[in-house]
This record gives C-alpha cells, sequence and structure tokens, in this order.
C-alpha cells in the first residue's frame, strides 16, 4: 500500500499538488495524463530523487518522505530504463542484490524465479547495447523487482515501442503482476495502454489528480471535461436541466431535448461515449433521438468515425461493417443517445 | 558485437558522390604530406644512428639511470594525476557553481601555458618565505626528486583532469540517480556506476598525461636542474649528450622515448572515448 499525502513540489514555472492518492496493496494503477503534466516529477518525488516541499508520502504505514531512496523498499523503472552500460544483464539485475552484499547463493535463489518470470533465461550474458527496446525494459523491470520493492514505479514503460511489442509487453506486465501482486503505479499517457494494464487509474491535470477510480469508471462516468476529453469523449455538450416530477430530468441544447434518470438543474454538461450512440433512418420516433446531417465518415481502421451536424456536431464511431448502412454524406438521420449512456458531469459546487 | 553494429551510425562519408572527388583528393593529400614529414623525420632518425658508430666514451650507467628516474618520476606523477583528476573531473562536471568558468580556466591554464613558465614560477614560490619554510621542513623540491615530479605533475595534471571531467560529462547522470533507487548510497553511485562508466576516458586521459610528463624538458632545468645521477632523466640525457657533441647517443635515446610515445598513443587510442569496449 503506498498513500501519498498532500504532496506537492514547484520546479521553475511548473507546480505540481496538492496531490493526495492511495493505492491499496497489490493494486496495478495507471497515472493518465498529457505529457509535461509532471507525472516523471511525481515519480522521482515518490522514489525520493526530488524532495517535495509539502507532503507525505507512506509506504505500508511507515512515512518514508525524509528516507534516502535506497531505504524506500520503493523500485524505479525510469522512461530512460537507465540499463548499466558497463554491466551484462546478469550484473544489472543483480546490481541491487549486490550493493547490497547479499550472497552470491541467496543472490541465485532470489532471482531465479523472476528470471524465469520474466523469460530473460537467454539475455543473461549478454550487453545492454545489444538489446532490443522491450528486452531492456524487462531487464529494467526485473532489476527493479530483483531487490522484492514494496511498491515499483512505472514511467512510460512501453511507449516508447513499437504497437505490437507495445501490446506484447502490456500483457506481459499484467501477467507479472498477478504473479507477484506487488503495488505499481505506472504512469502513461496513452489510453490503450492503461486499459491493457489497470486495475485502477487516475487523471491528472495541472498539477493535480482530477479523477480516480476503476479505469472503466473514468471512461463512463468522467468527472470533469477534460477526463472527457482525454479518454476521447467527442460528445461534450453544454445544456440546460429541468428537472420533472418523475424523478428524470430534461436536458434542453441547440433547440433539442434528451430525457435522463436523475436529477440536475441549470446549466449543464453532459457526455455520450461516441460508441454509444445510435444511428436510425430519417423520421424515426426513438426516445433521445436528435435529427441531424451526415457531415463526414472518417476511417479510423477497426472502427468508423462518423460525424452529425444538428445545430452542433455529433459523433459516432460504427463498427466497419455496420457503417455502410450509417449513410451517406448529406443525409438526413436521426441520432439517438440512449439514456443509460448519457452521463451529467457533476456541476461545481458553486453552481 | 555483431548484434550491436545496428546500433552505430554508419560512416557514410562526408556527402555522397563518386568514388574519387577532389574534396577527398585535397584532403587526403593533406594527411599524407603531414604524415610524409613524420616518416622521413623518424627515417633520417633511425639512418643516422645505423650509419654513424657509437662514440667510445659514453655515460651509459648515467643513461640507464636517468632512463629509471624518469619510469619512478612519471610513474609517481601518474599515480598523482589521477589521485586528482578522478575527484576534480567528477566535480568540474556535476556541480555547477558560481565562478565554475574563473575555476575551469585556471584548470586548463597548464595546458596552454609554456612549461618554461611553470618552472620559473616554482623556482620564484620557493624562493618566498613560505616556500622556503616548506623546504625547511625537510620536504626538499628545489634540485631534488620530489622536485622533478612536482614539476611533471603541474604540466601533466590539466590533461588528466580535463579528459575525467570529458569522461565524467559522458555518463549520464540519471545512472547514478537511478543506483540510488537501487540500494546504492550516493558513494556506491559513484564507484559502482560513474567511475566504471567513465573509466576508459580516465585512462585514456592518464596516459596522455603520463606521456606529457615523461617528455618535459624546461622547467627541469630550471628547478631541478640537470645533475648525472641524481636529478637527470631522459629528456636531460638527451640535452646533455648533444652538449658534449654526442649526437648518436642523444638519438638513441630520442628514440627510446618515441618508442614509449607510439606505446601511449595507440593506447590512448584503444580506449578513445567513443569507442565503447563492453560492445566488442
Amino acid at each position: 500500500m503506498i498513500r501519498i499525502e498532500g504532496l506537492e513540489f514547484s520546479v521553475g514555472g511548473f507546480h505540481l499538488g496538492p496531490l493526495h492518492l492511495e493505492v491499496a496493496a497489490g493494486d496495478y494503477f495507471v497515472l493518465l495524463g498529457p505529457t509535461g503534466m509532471g507525472k516523471t516529477l511525481l515519480l522521482e518525488s515518490i522514489c525520493g530523487l526530488l524532495r517535495p516541499q509539502q507532503g507525505r508520502i507512506i509506504v505500508e504505514g511507515e512515512d518514508v518522505t525524509a528516507l534516502p531512496p535506497r531505504d524506500r523498499g520503493i523500485g524505479y523503472v525510469p522512461q530512460h530504463q537507465g540499463l548499466f552500460p558497463h554491466l551484462t544483464v546478469r550484473r544489472n539485475i543483480e546490481f541491487p542484490l549486490r550493493v547490497r552484499r547479499v550472497e552470491a547463493a541467496e543472490r541465485r535463489k532470489r532471482l531465479e524465479p523472476l528470471i524465469e518470470l520474466l523469460g530473460l533465461g537467454e539475455l543473461l550474458d549478454r550487453w545492454p547495447m545489444s538489446l532490443s527496446g522491450g528486452e531492456r525494459q524487462k531487464v529494467a523491470l526485473a532489476r527493479a523487482l530483483a531487490s522484492q520493492p514494496r511498491v515499483l514505479l512505472l514511467d512510460e514503460p512501453v511507449s516508447a515501442l513499437d504497437e505490437p511489442s507495445r501490446e506484447r509487453l502490456c500483457s506481459e506486465l499484467r501477467r507479472i503482476h498477478e504473479e507477484l501482486r506487488v503495488t505499481a503505479i505506472h504512469v502513461s499517457h496513452i489510453l490503450e495502454e492503461a486499459f491493457s494494464v489497470a486495475d485502477r487509474a487516475g487523471v491528472l491535470h495541472q498539477g493535480r489528480l482530477v479523477q480516480h477510480g476503476p479505469i472503466d469508471e473514468l471512461l463512463r462516468r468522467p468527472a470533469t471535461e477534460f477526463v472527457a476529453r482525454f479518454f476521447r469523449t467527442e460528445n461534450i455538450i453544454p445544456a440546460t436541466a429541468t428537472p420533472a416530477d418523475d424523478g428524470s430530468t430534461t436536458l434542453a441544447f441547440d433547440g433539442h431535448t434528451v430525457h435522463v434518470p436523475g436529477h440536475y438543474r441549470g446549466d449543464v454538461t453532459f457526455v455520450v461515449r461516441p460508441e454509444a450512440v445510435r444511428i436510425h433512418a430519417p423520421g424515426s420516433t426513438v426516445p433521445n433521438g436528435v435529427p441531424a446531417v451526415l457531415r463526414r465518415v472518417t476511417d479510423r481502421g477497426p472502427y468508423r468515425r462518423v460525424e452529425f451536424d444538428a445545430g452542433r456536431q455529433l459523433v459516432a464511431y460504427v463498427g466497419r461493417t455496420a457503417a455502410e448502412s450509417a449513410g451517406c454524406v448529406g443525409e438526413s438521420r436521426v441520432v439517438a443517445f440512449p439514456p443509460e449512456a448519457i452521463h451529467v458531469l457533476p456541476q461545481p459546487p458553486d453552481a | 558485437m555483431a548484434e550491436a553494429t545496428h546500433h552505430t551510425n554508419v560512416d557514410r562519408g562526408p556527402v555522397a558522390g563518386p568514388r574519387v572527388h577532389p574534396l577527398s583528393v585535397v584532403t587526403l593529400a593533406f594527411v599524407f604530406l603531414f604524415l610524409l614529414i613524420v616518416v622521413t623525420l623518424l627515417v633520417t632518425d633511425l639512418l643516422y644512428i645505423q650509419r654513424t658508430p657509437m662514440p667510445k666514451k659514453v655515460a651509459w650507467g648515467a643513461i640507464l639511470a636517468a632512463v629509471k628516474l624518469s619510469a619512478i618520476t612519471s610513474a609517481c606523477t601518474l599515480v598523482l594525476v589521477v589521485v586528482f583528476a578522478i575527484p576534480m573531473g567528477y566535480a568540474l562536471s556535476r556541480y555547477r557553481f558560481r565562478g565554475i568558468v574563473v575555476v575551469d580556466t585556471l584548470v586548463d591554464l597548464p595546458i596552454v601555458l609554456p612549461p618554461l613558465v611553470i618552472g620559473v614560477s616554482l623556482l620564484v614560490f620557493f624562493s618566498t618565505s613560505l616556500g622556503q619554510w616548506i623546504e625547511s621542513t625537510g620536504l626538499k623540491f628545489v634540485y631534488t626528486v620530489p622536485g622533478i615530479v612536482l614539476c611533471q605533475f603541474l604540466v601533466s595534471a590539466s590533461y588528466g583532469v580535463r579528459a575525467a571531467t570529458a569522461a565524467f560529462d559522458g555518463v549520464d547522470r540519471r545512472l547514478e540517480q537511478l543506483a540510488l533507487t537501487l540500494g546504492c548510497t550516493p558513494w556506491q553511485a559513484f564507484t559502482r556506476v560513474a567511475l566504471p562508466v567513465a573509466r576508459n576516458g580516465i585512462v585514456a586521459g592518464a596516459i596522455m598525461a603520463w606521456a606529457r610528463a615523461v617528455g618535459i624538458f624546461g622547467p627541469l632545468m630550471i628547478f631541478c636542474g640537470s645533475v648525472r645521477y641524481k636529478t637527470e632523466v631522459m629528456p636531460t640525457s638527451i640535452y646533455l649528450e648533444l652538449s658534449i657533441g654526442n649526437v648518436e647517443v642523444a638519438l638513441a635515446v630520442a628514440l627510446v622515448m618515441v618508442g614509449l610515445a607510439a606505446v601511449a598513443l595507440v593506447a590512448i587510442h584503444a580506449l578513445a572515448p567513443g569507442q565503447r569496449w563492453w560492445a566488442r
């Protein structure tokens, strides 16, 4: 378990925090955010390479804020991997045990299962220079795990890799985590990567953690517009909410109305995932249907992005096979938002 | 090595084009011209020594003693240079402080300074009351063997420090930081990561400094004199033999020095920065 309490620091003109975060023992937490949001600085302050101006870091109940990096029990895999060029793969992995003067027999006993788990047996006598990006990342991971840390920090571990290696390494990370159950914080700016590894996730925006929870929750129920945009929710619509007596609310926008369960009032913003948007023939009377004109179809490979004009832009993602029936550019359609797919963003308290 | 080659840049030459371009002809011509001069000088030396018989009365004992003294003093200097270059190179590479430009300049000064000036400065220093006091403690430098080491050190240390600084500059700071998270104290991060990664550059710099140390002559003549069996080192021998007309003997000693220099150069090249010995 790791808990970050009110962590705060400024570097140059950049300010991070105050940041609160708790990752339960054995959880795999992905911290998402665009590049340049201080994710690396945050990891460096967790592992002790940076001293925060405020706040505490608690690992398994122990306040480690004032401890030097080596006494924190935190394993860190930086984005640059940082394999030691003058040591073989074996020596690199043994490094944390050698500096702690662990006996050779004990070293072997501890490392053998790890080397097997990561499938590094073939690489032990190679030099870091001769490894591929994915191999290097795995060696760096093994080295960070060698001293059996209480928390593992991974900084963009797969972002430098090509697509297939990235997917492969992500599933390996997942498998290794399921095996070892070490508490992990993985920093990333890539959504697919987060979904393939995370139990829970959080989004960092302007130096603050704006939302955290199960990753699916972040996707379906974003707390802010930023989170919605980060998760590529393309329909972010300002509307006026009028609650009805039956426990539902009418949302009015650009001359259209849709109904959602729940009680909302005044100016709100609601979001609809593009893949949840349904397309119907013109004139159809479906719940929450909005007449619209098809403006553009963009091929995204596995799916197509269909853009409609209904006084404002509405976007639907359609599977390749269903795309034929979506219509042609210039045709009229009825675009429907299933009530359960509509999420009204929480209103700021002062609104 | 085979797997590593694709990481290193392929040398494609300055420009693409026909195999023989005036550019390559002109630039290579200068290389050959320079080579010609050097080789001619060496060959003339060799021929001279082969053709001319050695004079009958040669103080071989003194020369042998000079070679020995050169070896001993330059070895001491080498140790001193390394002892200074490693911490200094690390500090100059890692720490940014006010006035570092001044410090850098002063450290480099002996490289550009005529060695003779160092000899004069030392002589002047040891005539001051502080210098006199040091001599009075029993640690004598003027006209002594420790004086030779002192001269050699002052002339050559900058080369070692400069090389060590460059070598530490080449070590990614983040590697040391990472070592801290992997269980190292800052000292261990230095000895287990920074130092071994910088090793080759440091060794190459030390050899360079050693080669300079063996060769100095000017400051020794001023500060240590040229007393046979006492403060005579190889360059002094060359001078002494020439001064009594024994050109062949001077030349013989000179050729020994050329040989040493060649060995040093080969060693430096083998360790040249940029050539990654661990990838070989």
